[in-house]
């Protein structure tokens, strides 16, 4: 054989369809959820944004959740009951 | 002779040019790696008895197979001889499972590294370090699993530094960080026993850690003298702050003197446990948590780790010296990741 042939350590990732939910025309009267990732001062960043979001955005209200750890995706609680009480969700790392 | 190899292939001109192409395609850790030829590769599977397509794991948050012929390649790289494999693969499979919780030790700040202690025959079998320079270099078997491990991660899982990887200061443990158990001389339980294998049974426990801290007692002759300092060391240092796990690493000196008093391995968790505890006052005080001090604070007590058991005592270290040191798990809670033991298996016909 000519040449040093070497095998490839690495995979193709694999490929997957992703399909948003379609976002709201407005949040006027809309219910938002907020998930709060534990880190210092998330809580209140949130409550701040959620603020703008009633008063600038006309939306109806807000409700919090706290996750178990900022490195774990939102528990199954959080996500059973947005799915039940929400229209929005704002969700994000905060570090 | 095993399946087809699936890997695609890269021809270069000789030795040389193949370990400069692996630095040009970003496989390496930043030290030179060995090329991976069809014939070492095959070596490592045969040597561990599985086929090239076999999945030894599945990264959920990343979505990626792990293949047995993948760890293989990485493991060829990272400079092991074939017999390592089966160390390799249960480490890979540790860090798969849920309660190590791949994705946040992985990719946080926080800077974890995967300590996989080895323990049960094929420590010895294979030349495992658990002595002298315990965490340094020169022992092929440390050296290279654990370096095949973090290969895996990054060329793999995709966990790259700076990218998908995130440590804000990392450690040197992120190269390799392996260590085994000094089972022939401790007077304790072996860490593997205690997890519920038996003595003739290998088993690699990893654990997502930050660097090894030393600490010093050459004053003491009692359990309780050098377990004081070992605690006063423990409570005060710099991460404080949710740790989930601890290692203690006793070596030789201070494990001869606890054995001497006739402490037992879950004596030490106790005593450790109820010594490594610091009360709100001072966790405001120093900063590592919001809020005004208020009288009950000061009486108020909270410990380093959940429970006596997650303070994680082993044998090893060196014979002479008053050292040893503890490491502190990734600060993500138990409910983000905690230690895992698995089985080594040999699952050659």
């Amino acid at each position: 054989m000519a040449g040093f042939e070497i095998l490839d350590p690495t995979v193709e990732p694999r490929k997957q369809a992703l399909t948003y939910v379609p976002r709201p025309g407005s949040l006027q009267g809309k219910r938002i959820g907020l998930v709060e990732n534990t880190k210092f001062n998330s809580d209140k960043l949130l409550a701040k944004v959620g603020e703008i979001l009633k008063k600038e955005y006309g939306a109806a209200e807000y409700k919090m959740w706290r996750k178990h750890n900022s490195s774990v995706p939102a528990h199954d609680e959080i996500i059973d009951e947005a799915k039940r009480g929400v229209d929005c969700v704002v969700a994000g790392v905060g570090d | 002779m095993t399946n087809q190899l699936a890997s695609k292939r890269f021809v270069v001109e000789d030795l040389n040019h193949a370990i400069e192409f692996c630095y040009q395609q970003g496989w390496t850790d930043g030290l030179p790696v060995v090329p991976p030829t069809e014939r070492a590769v095959r070596a490592m599977l045969d040597a561990a008895g599985l086929e090239p397509d076999k999945q030894v794991a599945f990264i959920t948050n990343r979505q990626v197979a792990v293949s047995a012929e993948k760890i293989a390649v990485n493991a060829v790289m990272a400079g092991c001889l074939p017999e390592y494999m089966p160390v390799v693969v249960a480490a890979i499979e540790g860090i798969a499972d849920p309660k190590w919780g791949y994705h946040g030790p992985a990719t946080s700040t926080g800077g974890a590294a995967v300590l996989m202690i080895v323990n049960g025959p094929i420590a010895a079998r294979l030349g495992f370090n658990s002595g002298d320079n315990l965490f340094g270099p020169g022992w092929r078997a440390n050296a290279t699993t654990g370096r095949a491990v973090r290969l895996v991660m990054r060329n793999v899982i995709g966990t790259v530094p700076g990218a998908l990887d995130r440590g804000t200061v990392g450690h040197p443990g992120k190269y390799s960080y392996v260590i085994a158990e000094n089972e022939a001389e401790s007077p304790w339980t072996p860490f593997h026993v205690e997890r519920g294998f038996k003595p003739e049974q290998s088993v690699v426990t990893v654990m997502a850690a930050e660097g090894p801290h030393q600490f010093y007692n050459q004053l003491s002759s009692t359990a309780k003298g050098v377990l004081t300092s070992l605690c006063d060391d423990m409570k005060h240092h710099a991460s404080t702050n949710g740790q989930p796990q601890y290692v203690v690493a006793l070596a030789g000196e201070h494990m001869r003197t606890i054995a001497k008093d006739g402490w037992s391995k879950a004596d030490i968790q106790r005593f450790v446990f109820e010594n490594t505890q610091n009360s709100l006052a001072h966790i405001k005080r120093v900063e590592r948590l919001a809020g005004a001090v208020t009288p009950a604070d000061e009486t108020t007590m909270r410990p380093l780790v959940p429970s006596p058991e997650d303070v994680h005592v082993i044998a090893a270290g060196g014979r002479a010296g008053a050292f040893s040191c503890y490491i502190p798990a990734w600060a993500g809670g138990k409910k983000s990741s905690q230690s895992v033991s698995k089985l080594i298996q040999d699952r050659r016909a």
